[in-house]
């Protein structure tokens, strides 16, 4: 008994502590949660449920989800959200490869001689451009000139902690402000990427023009045949792990939408209609999630032939950026002779519906290659024993093979994070960049679901639409959020 | 180049390390080049900002006193810095007591308490916006500063950074001070929280980060210009006279070097942060 009353006056204590934070949140997420749940199963209207018109509401059931289904502004805004998140594996690859370069400049003492020399020449280099042509044209390339030196003999006194500041910047300063400043750099007449882009396309149609036989069959076979031959690759890896047993069916699943997800996708930017973009949506959907599921830990004990992380994911981030580049140029190699005849123009960036898409996630990357992630990798790289290369070297590991069996392996646990975060945030994300930027548009291409979810709720005030939307992209944030809670990676997986 | 076996001989081929630093140094300009764009327009005048040579004939400083002439830019400063500053105020407080809670008091039912509301950090912030605005409609918070802290006030976030610092305090702390007679409070008052600095500090700095940039409840709630925040007041500042991009570069500018300037001295316990922030997995 009294044992009883000391536990509870313990409790009492514990959440007097707590009250603060409990109280906030019940009233601004619990409650909130509660609200938004119903109103996705009403009509409610801003415009006909409002202080002065209270028309009654009523219970929708499930009329806004069956809207939803098939509404195709949601199909492919989803589509679009998920577009967004193959800017992931680009962001990814940037990240780990500044982590590796800032380990390797931090390990490595460089005599502070030579970069002084270095810095030396550049400094008078720019100097000289400066006497030759006067400050106002050339006087840029003296103030690259100088940073450069600055930053070269910074980095090499400090062991490369300034790349590091340098790298992150973008990151910690994102927002509506660089947005902005992103809106005059895609700006297609003034800004600086097509000035700087408009002389080389220039040259660009001019060996085009020259040698038209090339580009029209010679490219697009190219990268034709290196599709075919990636997909077929692909397809013998998938059947030979599957015969070895190292592969289940989820896998050999997993391997085949990995190669088709952003192809489909990619169909979507050319903006080859909807049902497209919504298969190809599941299909990525369902890949990551086969991808996941098929892991080791999802079914119980490890069975040790299924090796599948390391070799599964790092496909997926490579394969990525390939098969786009491939799609890219199979598509665009056969166009380049007619468009180069009239000269080549530098894109029309944000108000182009193909360019809007890549073009913010050009910026978006820009954010992304200094950020956490690459953060988490530098602690990543720290903490792998130095033993594991030492006995690399001893068996004679060329630099790929202690990557891709050693380090890759070893932050398999951080890309995991990285991955499952960049799809949870990516879900949601895009709200800021449409709005600030692109309004959405250029014909919606750039409408993430968030910002679907704005103008249906804030726009045209339809609460309850709005909400049930919110909901859809809740339940599958939080697909991706219980993968992360479950698998979640306090070691090593591989 | 082959990696990095930690080299016994420096000065063997300083060269290769050379190059290592100037490819560094080449991407370290790539990712800041925006940012002397920036700087740069912000010094031109109208022509000159649809001139593609980077620099002015001559720095016109005048742009950035012509700023304050052309948008309260100083009130939506001190706007984001009242919000920010309060919402990391009561952030950190309410984090604080949450974590002492949750890692120093003994109360049945804890940890399953505190995983519940870990969880809760999986919820998404839009599907809570929407009644959130109407409840600020009905409570008359709406256009207020009130209702632009009220509910970034709490965080299971913070709360789980600060606990998994408190969590690294030594046990005998607690019991000396109980020894000495010491109630629960003043240990959390006295013993932890001025032990627990560094984590605090750490959850300051992304709370206030995180609030300074923060755009879309701010964009929604606040209806006249007088109380817009940074974010809002930049976008309306581009909304209204986007076309003179040398104001808007001088505005941009204003709202970025803070940032920078904070990033350079704060850094390395923000770096420290997102490790103890990530290991929850």
């Amino acid at each position: 008994m009294n044992r009883r009353v000391r536990d509870f006056r313990r409790l009492l204590t514990g959440l007097a502590y707590l009250l603060p934070n409990i109280a906030g949140f019940c009233a601004f997420t619990l409650v909130p949660l509660a609200l938004s749940f119903a109103m996705a199963f009403t009509n409610w209207d801003i415009l006909r449920h409002n202080r002065f018109r209270q028309e009654p509401l009523h219970w929708a059931g499930l009329e806004n989800f069956a809207r939803l289904l098939a509404d195709p502004q949601f199909w492919r805004d989803l589509g679009n959200t998920l577009f967004f998140t193959l800017g992931l594996p680009f962001a990814i690859a940037g990240s780990l490869g500044a982590a590796l370069l800032l380990t390797r400049v931090s390990r490595r003492r460089t005599a502070l001689g030579p970069a002084l020399v270095v810095a030396t020449l550049v400094l008078v280099a720019s100097a000289a451009v400066l006497l030759a042509g006067g400050l106002a044209q050339r006087g840029v390339l003296v103030l690259g000139g100088t940073m450069a030196a600055a930053v070269l003999v910074a980095g090499v006194v400090t062991g490369g902690t300034i790349y590091r500041t340098l790298f992150y910047l973008p990151h910690f300063t994102a927002g509506v402000a660089t947005f902005v400043l992103w809106k005059k750099l895609y700006n297609p007449h003034t800004g600086p990427f097509n000035t700087a882009l408009a002389p080389v396309l220039d040259g660009l149609s001019a060996v085009v023009r020259g040698a038209p036989g090339f580009f029209t069959y010679g490219v697009p076979v190219l990268c034709g045949a290196a599709a075919l031959a990636a997909a077929l690759w692909q397809g013998r890896r998938l059947r030979r792990r599957w015969a070895d047993g190292e592969a289940g069916s989820a896998a050999i699943v997993t391997g085949t939408l990995t190669l088709g997800g952003p192809l489909g996708l990619f169909l979507h930017w050319q903006g080859q209609g909807g049902w497209v973009a919504g298969g190809a949506g599941a299909a990525v959907v369902a890949g990551l999630g086969g991808w996941i599921l098929r892991q080791p830990r999802c079914w119980g004990p490890r069975r040790a032939a299924d090796t599948g992380l390391g070799a599964e994911l790092s496909l997926a981030l490579a394969g990525v950026p390939l098969l786009l580049l491939l799609a890219g140029g199979l598509l665009l190699g056969p166009a380049l002779p007619a468009l180069a005849a009239t000269g080549l123009e530098p894109p029309n960036w944000l108000g182009d519906y193909a360019w809007a898409k890549p073009a913010l996630m050009l910026m978006a990357l820009w954010a992304a290659i200094g950020s956490n992630s690459m953060i988490l990798y530098l602690a990543g790289l720290s903490n792998i024993p130095p033993e594991l290369y030492e006995a690399a070297d001893m068996d004679g590991a060329s630099a790929m093979q202690r990557f891709w069996h050693i380090t890759w392996p070893q932050l398999a646990p951080i890309t995991f994070f990285i991955a499952v975060m960049g799809v949870i945030n990516g879900l949601q994300g895009g709200f800021e960049m449409a709005r600030t930027m692109t309004q959405g548009g250029p014909a919606g291409s750039t409408t993430t679901l968030s910002y679907f979810i704005f103008t249906q709720g804030f726009e045209t005030g339809r609460l309850g639409y709005a909400s049930a939307i919110a909901w859809v992209l809740f339940g599958l944030v939080l697909v991706f959020s219980l993968l992360n809670f479950r698998f979640g990676n306090r070691d090593v997986n591989d | 180049m082959k990696p990095s076996a930690p080299s016994s001989d420096p000065t063997a081929r300083p060269a290769r390390g050379l190059g290592l630093h100037a490819l560094l140094t080449g991407l370290s300009l790539a990712m800041v080049a925006p940012f002397a764009w920036m700087v740069l327009a912000s010094l031109k005048t109208l022509p000159e900002a649809s001139d593609p040579a980077w620099l002015p004939q001559a720095a016109q400083w005048g742009n950035y006193p012509e700023v304050f002439r052309v948008i309260p830019f100083l009130r939506f400063a001190a706007n984001s810095l009242v919000v920010a500053g309060w919402v990391t105020l009561l952030q950190v407080f309410t984090s604080a007591l949450a974590a002492f809670s949750f890692s120093r008091l003994d109360w049945p039912g804890r940890d399953r308490v505190f995983f519940l509301y870990l969880g809760t950090m999986m919820l998404p912030g839009i599907v809570m916006l929407i009644p959130n605005y109407e409840i600020m409609v009905r409570f008359g918070l709406m256009d207020s500063f009130l209702g632009l802290v009220l509910p970034s006030a709490f965080s299971a976030f913070g709360t789980f950074l600060l606990r998994q610092f408190m969590l690294g305090l030594p046990r005998a702390l607690d019991e000396a001070a109980e020894m000495d007679g010491a109630g629960k409070w003043q240990i959390f008052w006295d013993v932890i929280l001025p032990l627990s600095r560094p984590g605090l500090v750490t959850l300051a700095i992304f709370t206030f980060m995180g609030n300074y940039h923060s755009f879309f409840w701010p964009f929604v709630m606040m209806k006249t210009v007088d109380n817009y925040t940074l974010p809002v007041g930049l976008l309306f500042f581009d909304s209204e006279h986007g076309q003179a991009t040398h104001l808007l570069m001088a505005a941009v500018t204003m709202s970025v070097v803070p940032l920078i300037l904070i990033f350079v001295v704060l850094q390395r316990q923000l770096i420290r942060g997102i490790q103890i922030g990530a290991v929850k997995g």
